[in-house]
């Protein structure tokens, strides 16, 4: 092997200009490809980072406007979800699929707080629902089961919520365990939680039976999150959220393929299809790389059909002396590897660099939009899978680079390249 | 007997059919310092890339200490000239970019030898030819029958069966030439190699043992030249 690599040595050392600009082709190529991908990671973990904000296992049902007439009914009426729709849910034709329902049902209104108001949403909501949307607790604790049971007036405040019903300059954590009022009811916080602009930034949650009790909402919710298991695949899915939304629709007269009159958002198909929009990205993002680097392989090709040229007499000596046909296969195979090989790495190696370089400026920045701050590029950089396979495709492209150029060395016959002198 | 052809024929189909070896039956015995003596066109190019496997014949029968050369593989004829042929060429035909002993010792580097024993025997052996000193330095930084020195060292490091010479004195002055030729025959003595040498100067021909003539793709008459007199003008030196 470090013979190989001796021979390899000598004959990169003859020509050190030309394989410096031969490798930079690659290198280039292999740079571009790294980036490209990095930037692309760093686009979709910016495009997609509330993908992991809701457990992909639940879908979420509301009410909304019928387009079809039925049963006599014209189009355009407005379907209300009320408490029989929960049990319609949680009833045995859905059971082998269905875990946890929690409804919601939230009214409008003005927080305030010593001189200090704002006008908020209250949820009333169920425990489950800080695990299915993962909402996250900075202090104190969510809604729990004996706050659902006592139908307890307790409130859990969003980040920015608490700040604007707080003196300037107090730390929010002053709120925990102090009475805020909506209207004319007061409520004690018991927690604090990290806004989201999904949510929304002044979407309060109390308890499900106190906002339902207090504010006289009689049997009317806003929505119906399931949890659900066993639907593993998109056709799974679509049959399910067809049976659920012909059994809610007949219940509210209203036609079983009417897909307007009960809209239905699935975490899972959205996940499906966000990883389906990702994966052609990728692919598109390796198609270019790899073209980019396609003209680095044509000019290590290149140069190694003209060493092999030059070294035709060598190879007729090497031949002579007993050379079998493969150790000049082998030669030349193994320096268009080499280059290759040793180029793709630096390549790769600044690729990450500029990925990291990357990451530290534009991946800091966020832009505005829709009143919010974006981030344009969260962490722009390429794994360690992206590293593996990018040296396979250095190994197959050296290989291939080398492989007509090895055949026609290892053709050499010694009498024409020994004449040759 | 060492080396046998029966009627060997050898034609190049390059365009117009020529028939180049016409014929050729030729014993050499393990041993013998024979020359193949002939004009240029007369075929002893042919018959010594025939003789070093290095290009095919189309009818007849070599054998090499009694193994048939013929149909070989390339991976097969790379195997038996490695083993059991040593090449002395014209132009010497050293790689360039490798040092005097690296050059010697590539034959064994393609037996597969490690790297600590190859460089050894190389050592040897060009300390045999009185090169230790040279050993380290480069083709293009010696003279001509260093060079040829180098090469022969390097075709009796796998103590190859045969060696096989191609015109060695060509590219060399008188002097140097007389001197090629006392090693070959010096080598050929004392260690019982043996050598076969083609030339078109009957002054290197007179230094051998036997001198076969060839014309047109035949032999005509084989000398016993063991008196060292068959040319008056190559008695004492070599004609250039």
């Amino acid at each position: 092997m470090k013979d190989l690599f001796t021979e390899i040595w000598e004959s990169v050392r003859r020509n050190k200009l030309r394989t410096c600009l031969t490798g930079f082709a690659v290198s280039w190529g292999i740079f571009m490809l790294i980036v490209l991908l990095g930037a692309g990671n760093g686009l979709q973990n910016a495009f997609f980072k509330g993908g992991d904000r809701f457990a992909s296992n639940t879908m979420m049902v509301g009410g909304g406007w019928t387009s079809k007439p039925y049963d006599g009914l014209k189009e355009g009426r407005r379907i209300r979800l009320d408490d029989k729709d929960v049990k319609l849910a949680g009833s045995d034709a859905f059971a082998n699929n269905v875990d946890d329902i929690i409804a919601t049902v939230s009214i409008s209104g003005t927080a305030s707080y010593g001189k200090k108001s704002c006008s908020v949403d209250i949820e009333g909501n169920y425990p489950e629902r800080a695990k299915v949307e993962k909402i996250e607790i900075m202090y104190g604790r969510y809604i729990n089961a004996r706050d659902i049971q006592d139908k307890r007036k307790v409130v859990v405040v969003p980040q920015n919520t608490a700040e604007s019903l707080l003196p300037d300059n107090t730390p929010i954590s002053e709120l925990l365990g102090k009475y805020i009022k909506v209207d004319k009811l007061s409520f004690q916080v018991v927690g604090i939680n990290k806004s989201d602009r999904m949510r929304g930034y002044n979407m309060m949650a109390a308890p499900f039976t106190t906002v339902k009790a207090a504010f006289n909402k009689g049997e009317e919710i806003d929505d119906i999150t399931l949890t659900f298991h066993g639907l593993d695949s998109k056709q799974a899915n679509e049959e399910f959220e067809t049976r659920l939304r012909a059994a809610v629709n007949l219940r509210h007269r209203a036609a079983p393929d009417d897909r307007r009159a009960l809209w239905i958002w699935n975490r899972f198909t959205q996940d499906l299809q966000i990883n389906t929009v990702s994966s052609i990205i990728n692919i598109a993002l390796w198609i270019i790389g790899l073209f980019t680097l396609l003209g680095g392989i044509v000019g290590v090709s290149n140069i190694m059909l003209i060493t092999v040229k030059e070294r035709t007499h060598e190879f007729g000596i090497r031949k002579a002396i007993g050379a079998r046909p493969w150790d000049i296969t082998k030669l030349i195979l193994a320096e268009s590897i080499s280059i290759t090989a040793i180029f793709g790495y630096i390549g790769m190696f600044l690729g990450m660099v500029a990925c990291q370089i990357l990451d530290k400026t534009v991946g800091q920045s966020t832009v505005s939009m829709f009143d919010d701050q974006i981030a344009m590029l969260v962490n722009p950089t390429v794994g360690l899978d992206v590293a593996i396979e990018a040296t396979l495709v250095l190994i197959i492209a050296g290989s291939l680079a080398g492989l007509f150029p090895a055949r026609k060395a290892s053709k050499v016959r010694p009498i024409e390249a020994l004449r040759a002198e | 007997m060492l080396i046998e052809l029966k009627d060997i024929n050898k034609t190049y189909n390059n365009g117009q059919p020529l028939h180049v070896l016409k014929g050729i039956n030729l014993n050499i015995d393990s041993g013998e310092f024979v020359s193949i003596m002939g004009a240029s066109g007369s075929g002893k190019s042919t018959l010594l890339n025939i003789l070093g496997i290095l290009d095919n014949y189309d009818t007849g029968e070599y054998y090499i200490d009694g193994r048939l050369i013929k149909g070989l593989t390339e991976k097969q004829a790379a195997a038996y000239r490695n083993s059991m042929i040593g090449f002395i060429f014209q132009s010497f035909n050293l790689i360039g970019f490798k040092t005097a002993v690296e050059n010697v010792e590539l034959p064994l580097f393609y037996q597969g030898v490690n790297r600590h024993k190859r460089h050894e025997l190389a050592m040897q052996y060009l300390d045999r030819l009185g090169l230790a000193d040279w050993a380290r330095h480069y083709p293009n930084e010696m003279s001509g029958g260093q060079k040829q020195r180098v090469a022969i060292a390097r075709a009796l490091i796998t103590s190859p069966k045969i060696i096989l010479a191609d015109e060695p004195t060509g590219a060399l002055d008188s002097k140097t030439s007389e001197e090629v030729m006392q090693l070959l025959g010096q080598l050929n003595r004392e260690d019982n190699v043996t050598i076969i040498v083609v030339t078109h100067e009957s002054g290197v021909a007179n230094c051998t043992d036997k001198i076969v003539h060839i014309k047109d793709g035949v032999i005509g008459k084989i000398e016993d030249n063991r008196q060292h007199r068959s040319s008056i003008f190559g008695t004492d030196t070599i004609m250039k």
